[in-house]
């Protein structure tokens, strides 16, 4: 009978035979958060990994730092940045990238990812994650910081579509198309934040579901899961994502077309900021999200053995 | 310029050098023999963290204190009783059991601190906590009792060695060297046999860490057994920190306890709490949304 052992990879955690077959699992997690501590603690068995945001440990105190050690030894974690600005035509800034590499080195998070989008400009903070104008000129600076990135912490980063509020001006690219091409130019594999599209979607009138289909599906690698809310009024409604509120049911259908279109070895991670639930709740929205990415899963093995059958 | 004819004062000097040099090596060696990669251990289970932190006698308190919570066990005073209807079947953790049987015919409650068969009932923490060396294991207490050898026969065989010299030149003032010899042999144990490894030390400094936003929220948590996190913010900082008239009663009950300062390593600071958001730094209003 094959042994099977739980080993964790670059990205995603795999289930290993002892046939050395190796078989990629769909992993499930939460954002780690101090209020969730009991409640993530308590339910490992059905939480496969946490995520971690990195910037909150660069110049943490070394009980932190200690912290999350003694977490990483408990449950596999990910990385996940907020302040590199990776999506500018303004190079990202040395110092944090350092401290990523620092924290990656000690910490070894199953992978690490960041936004694409920018946080910075003209010496200035604009403390929120900007979605960039989708040109040549950003496509290109991003490119360079991905590879800087890359160079610095000897990981690619992940990197993650944000939602936004207006539509970037000064565009040249629809966001799936500029999204592409960032993919397709780096070594970044893409963190799909599903409810980002979602609201992207929802505010400027295009299909997710198209969406999905353009973006090259074995460069898909994570999934991340969260809610918002309307905001604004008459024709100036916009769904914001707040990460405040429950997955809604449309963005578990989005799961389930990822589901039918990547293979398996996806890590799916439910983000929420506040306005905690109960611990149970969150599970069962996890438990809802396996659901989904197993219902297509099925569609993807139906269709394929259809066309075996053809 | 040999130190055993520097004269009284001069070598009293020297000797608190040496002692301190000793004590800074004792500690040293002994981090460097413990440290270790952090171990995976049941970060959810508070008795096991309680063990972690005070050992036995912390572990009954937090035990205890849950069954008074949850009406299984009352408490009156300084005295506890357990409750007229409750079995001790009704409970699952071997400690639970126990101190429910114990309790039948009321009694002090700090009688269980001396029951051998109380104690008896936390082995399985202890000997969980050894064997991923948070507590000292066989290993761990020989390397130990080498390092405080080696500092012992340093300090002893200097401070004799003078003493001997002295008496034997007609110098019978010894009483300060006697004295500083007797004290720095007591650092050098203290440092040698500290009751956690360093791994352990890092570990209950992590879960206190992870926990922090618990005792945050200390005010607000409440009684009745409906969740296990007042149980679990005793277990991580004692049950002082538990707060609240419907906690009150853990003042009478463990005085010494209650009054002790909690450790503040972690005060004021959390796992990630700085922000504890993908808001890209625009945790609360004004952000316009996470976007992340």
């Amino acid at each position: 009978m094959a042994v099977l052992a739980e080993v964790a990879v670059e990205e995603g955690a795999v289930v290993v035979a002892a046939d050395h077959m190796v078989m990629p699992k769909d992993c499930f997690g939460l954002g780690w958060r101090p209020q969730l501590a009991l409640g993530i603690l308590s339910n490992l068995d059905r939480i496969d990994l946490v995520e971690v945001i990195a910037d909150d440990f660069f110049t943490a105190p070394r009980s932190d730092r200690r912290a999350l050690k003694t977490l990483a030894a408990q449950v596999p974690v990910t990385l996940h940045g907020v302040s590199l600005g990776l999506a500018s035509s303004v190079k990202v800034d040395r110092d944090r990238l350092d401290r990523t590499a620092r924290l990656y080195e000690e910490i070894k998070p199953l992978s690490w990812s960041e936004h694409l989008a920018f946080v910075r400009g003209g010496g200035i903070e604009i403390g929120h994650l900007a979605a960039p104008p989708r040109c040549d000129e950003t496509i290109e600076g991003t490119l360079k910081n991905l590879a800087l990135a890359h160079t610095i912490v000897g990981v690619a980063p992940q990197v993650e579509n944000v939602a936004t509020l207006i539509d970037p001006p000064l565009s040249r690219y629809d966001e799936a198309s500029w999204v592409v091409e960032i993919i397709r130019n780096s070594q970044s594999n893409l963190l799909l934040d599903l409810h980002n599209l979602h609201a992207n979607a929802l505010n400027f009138g295009f299909d997710p579901i198209d969406f999905i289909s353009r973006m090259p599906a074995g460069r898909v690698r994570g999934i991340h899961l969260a809610g918002g809310r309307w905001v604004g009024k008459g024709n100036v409604r916009r769904v914001l994502d707040d990460h405040l509120h429950d997955v809604p049911d449309p963005v578990y259908a989005l799961l389930e077309e990822i589901g039918a279109r990547t293979e398996p070895g996806l890590t799916v991670i439910l983000e929420r900021d506040g306005h905690f639930p109960s611990i149970d709740s969150l599970l069962d929205q996890l438990d809802h999200a396996r659901q989904a990415l197993a219902q297509g899963r099925a569609r993807r093995t139906i269709a394929s053995r259809g066309e075996e059958a053809a | 310029m040999n130190p055993f004819d520097f004269h009284g004062p001069e070598f009293l000097l020297f000797y608190v050098g040496l002692s301190a040099l000793v004590l800074i090596g004792v500690v040293m060696l002994r981090r460097k023999y413990e440290s270790g990669p952090i171990p995976r251990i049941d970060l959810s289970d508070p008795l096991l963290i309680a063990f972690l932190r005070g050992g036995h006698s912390e572990a009954m308190r937090v035990a205890a204190v849950s069954l008074i919570d949850r009406g299984l066990l009352l408490c009156a005073g300084t005295r506890l009783e357990t409750a007229s209807l409750t079995r001790s079947e009704s409970v699952r953790r071997p400690i639970e059991k126990a101190l429910l049987e114990k309790f039948v015919v009321s009694g002090e409650a700090a009688s269980m601190f001396d029951d051998s068969r109380l104690k008896s009932t936390l082995n399985q923490y202890e000997q969980t906590l050894k064997k991923v060396r948070l507590l000292p294991d066989e290993s761990i207490t020989l390397g130990r009792t080498v390092i405080f050898g080696t500092a012992f026969l340093i300090l002893t065989g200097v401070g004799l060695s003078k003493l001997y010299l002295a008496l034997a030149r007609g110098r019978p003032n010894v009483c300060f060297l006697i004295i500083l010899v007797i004290v720095a042999i007591v650092f050098a144990a203290k440092q040698s046999f500290p009751r956690l490894t360093e791994t352990g030390k890092v570990v209950l400094e992590g879960v206190k860490n992870l926990y922090s936003e618990l005792r945050a929220r200390a005010s607000f948590l409440k009684p009745g057994g409906e969740t296990i996190e007042p149980m679990m913010l005793a277990a991580v900082y004692g049950v002082g920190a538990l707060r609240g008239d419907g906690f009150a009663y853990t003042q009478t009950l463990f005085p010494r306890a209650t009054k002790a300062p909690m450790n503040s390593s972690s005060c004021g600071s959390s796992c990630g709490s700085s922000c504890g958001s993908s808001c890209g730094g625009g945790c609360g209003g004004g952000c316009g949304g996470c976007g992340g």
